[in-house]
């Protein structure tokens, strides 16, 4: 409750929070409250500018922009979620059971969060939809599969330093079982450091979500999403150079603020090793260099 | 998607044996430089060896978790159980799957992917036909990428908290949160709608005409690189800054070294490798981008011909698209972890001191 009070005084969280709140809100209540069927084609409105009609004008076929993008929030929205729940589902505990296996499938843990992340998402992705089938659900479990590294990777550095904390040792040495200390001592210094990741990698997931559904893949046209709004405004920028602009605000505001969000977590729950980018602005440049240097010191201590 | 570099415990290279009972002859000190050396390459390959086959384990298991086979993809909804299985046959598919994967990956080493399950065309002689224009705009989106990443981070780092520092920070910030086809449409619009300057779309060999490809190609590879720019830029900028004040850099100054000496020869050498890392885990980055920059601008590469499989079910090429790209990114990245090895002072005396 406190880390949440805190995170409440710092200005750019509150930000974040209300602009995802709104985009929340979008992705429960969007398609009801749109103004038009996202499916209507007005055909003698093909291509037009924002009017008073259509507010954010209309697409090649003269369907409502704007009831598209408030309807196509759910589906970017959703994806994105479920691609991370299922990446932190499969990285968190993967990530916690490696601070504790032996060094073979140590090696073998490493080798396969490895070959993740080598393996570029859209590549993937086609490769899951011409295997497995072409469907929501398959697209995000290949972008949940490959997300899990970052997950892993999180959890373990932080479990195995906690490892090595003596009160952790201590506990192990008096005859605490590995859950025991696992549930007291590490759970909750892994935790700000999974909800960090959490907001970071959902941004990333909306985006490759957007990628994917660009590419015609998880979602399949006519149903409305950011992606494959963007996908469709491509052949007709010669006549509408200005369409990308509405799908890619939204994106740029629901990913900007996810970020914001994980900066001011990383604050609020007082985790110095992680806080890199906080040199102040304002300082001198011999003040900051002082700064960075005391930062890196931290960083090599922690 | 942000890149940061975290240390990772379990990377390292095995410790060798101390030194120090060794007479410090010219020999000793010559293999102390090389035995670490051989070492973190014997490592490296090991370690790159073992993600490839992981990853040809994960195709071949999506291949073995496709309900979808030859006849069926072939003949549609008329196939009937017979032709099924002697399609099924013919192309070795009621083998144990044990026996399938040894025999497919041995192939596959061989350079020999098997064939569509439409054409009949060997997969390895279409992605033969495809690759070069994916590597080539990936190629120069990399260097594209380094030039202005890099020369935005110095940039940065040496106005350390003035207008350039600031304005860096902003466009980072805003290219992180936009996926790279919005900037690649935004490219497209300012460039050839307004602009008429470039070709929106199109392709010509590099071996054919290279100006004319540069022309093409110079939009996609800009549109690749920016994201990945972004990343370079923020992370010179930062262990530049780390770097400008450590007590070598102060002290290289102070005995009267000149600023760019101080700078290229001991500050950058320094925080190039963070920087490489940064690269090495933008290079999946770069070829997974590679692949929408493709459908923005109508490139006739690899992504082109996967997402046609894929759409037909044709699972020899979908597997072979996804092998042969691990195979580029670990081998791209097998070079970037050797640069780093190569230019870190530290990194190559690390060896030494243990």
């Amino acid at each position: 409750m406190t880390a949440l009070r805190n995170l409440w005084r710092i200005p750019t969280a509150r930000f974040a929070l209300v602009v995802l709140a709104g985009i929340a809100f979008l992705t429960v209540f969007g398609g009801a409250l749109a103004p038009h069927d996202p499916l209507k084609q007005y055909t003698d409105h093909v291509l037009e500018g924002p009017s008073a009609t259509h507010w954010l004008g209309t697409d090649y076929v003269g369907r409502d922009v704007l009831s598209r993008l408030m309807s196509g929030t759910r589906l970017s929205v959703v994806g994105a979620a479920e691609a991370v729940i299922i990446g932190a589902a499969l990285g968190v505990p993967s990530g916690l059971a490696s601070a504790w296996l032996g060094p073979r499938l140590e090696w073998l843990t490493l080798r396969i969060s490895d070959t993740l992340v080598i393996l570029p998402f859209t590549v993937f992705a086609i490769a899951v939809a011409g295997t497995l089938g072409n469907g929501l659900q398959q697209a995000m479990f290949a972008i949940g599969v490959l997300i899990s590294p970052i997950f892993f990777r999180v959890t373990r550095s932080v479990a195995m330093g906690m490892r090595r904390q003596q009160y952790v040792e201590a506990a192990e040495l008096m005859g605490a079982t590995e859950w025991w200390t696992l549930r007291t001592h590490i759970w909750s210094k892994v935790l700000p450091n999974v909800a960090v990741t959490f907001a970071q990698a959902t941004g990333a997931a909306l985006l490759v979500v957007a990628s994917l559904s660009f590419l015609g893949l998880g979602v399949s046209p006519p149903a409305p999403t950011w992606g494959g709004m963007l996908a469709s405004d491509l052949d007709y920028l010669a006549q509408q150079p200005w369409a990308p602009v509405f799908p890619g605000l939204l994106m740029m505001a629901a990913v900007g603020s996810l970020n914001l969000l994980a900066d001011a977590v990383r604050e609020a729950t007082g985790d110095a090793r992680r806080r890199r980018r906080s040199t102040p602005r304002t300082a001198s440049p011999a003040q900051s260099r002082h700064e960075a240097q005391r930062q890196t010191k931290e960083t090599a201590r922690a | 998607m942000s890149l940061t570099v975290t240390p990772e415990a379990g990377t390292t290279t095995p410790s060798r044996p101390s030194p120090a009972a060794v007479p410090p002859t010219v020999e000793a000190v010559r293999t102390r430089r090389v035995v670490p050396l051989v070492r973190t390459a014997a490592g490296g390959l090991a370690v790159a060896v073992t993600v490839l086959l992981l990853a040809s384990v994960i195709t071949f298991a999506l291949g073995a978790l496709s309900d979808s086979n030859p006849a069926a993809a072939v003949l549609g909804e008329t196939a009937t159980a017979d032709d099924i299985a002697r399609m099924n046959h013919e192309f070795g598919l009621d083998r144990p799957l044990h026996v399938q994967y040894a025999s497919w990956l041995g192939h596959a080493v061989q350079g020999d992917l098997g064939q569509s399950w439409f054409t009949t065309i060997p997969v390895a002689d279409s992605i033969k036909q495809a690759l070069p224009v994916d590597l080539s705009i990936a190629a120069l989106a990399l260097l594209l990428a380094i030039v202005i990443g890099g020369s935005a981070g110095i940039g940065a780092a040496l106005s350390n908290g003035g207008p350039l520092d600031r304005l860096v920070t902003l466009v980072c910030s805003v290219l992180a949160t936009l996926p790279p086809f919005v900037i690649g449409m935004a490219l497209i619009v300012v460039f050839s709608v307004k602009l008429q300057l470039l070709p929106s779309g199109g392709y010509v060999p590099i071996d054919q005409d290279p100006a004319q490809w540069l022309r093409f190609a110079i939009l996609p590879s800009l549109a690749l690189s920016l994201d990945v720019a972004a990343s370079i830029a923020r992370q010179l900028r930062t262990s530049m800054v780390t770097a400008l004040g450590e007590n070598y850099a102060v002290g290289a100054e102070m005995r009267g070294y000149g600023r760019s000496r101080v700078l290229f020869g001991h500050v950058l050498r320094n925080a190039a490798a963070p920087t490489l890392a940064v690269i090495g885990l933008a290079i999946p980055l770069i070829v997974g981008g590679a692949v929408i920059t493709e459908r923005l601008f109508g490139l006739p590469g690899v992504a082109q011909l996967a997402l046609q499989s894929a759409e037909r079910g044709d699972v020899p090429v979908v597997l072979g698209t996804l092998l042969v790209t691990a195979v580029v990114v670990v081998v791209a990245s097998s070079v970037v972890n050797a640069l780093q090895k190569v230019l870190d002072p530290a990194a190559r005396r690390q060896g030494v001191r243990r």
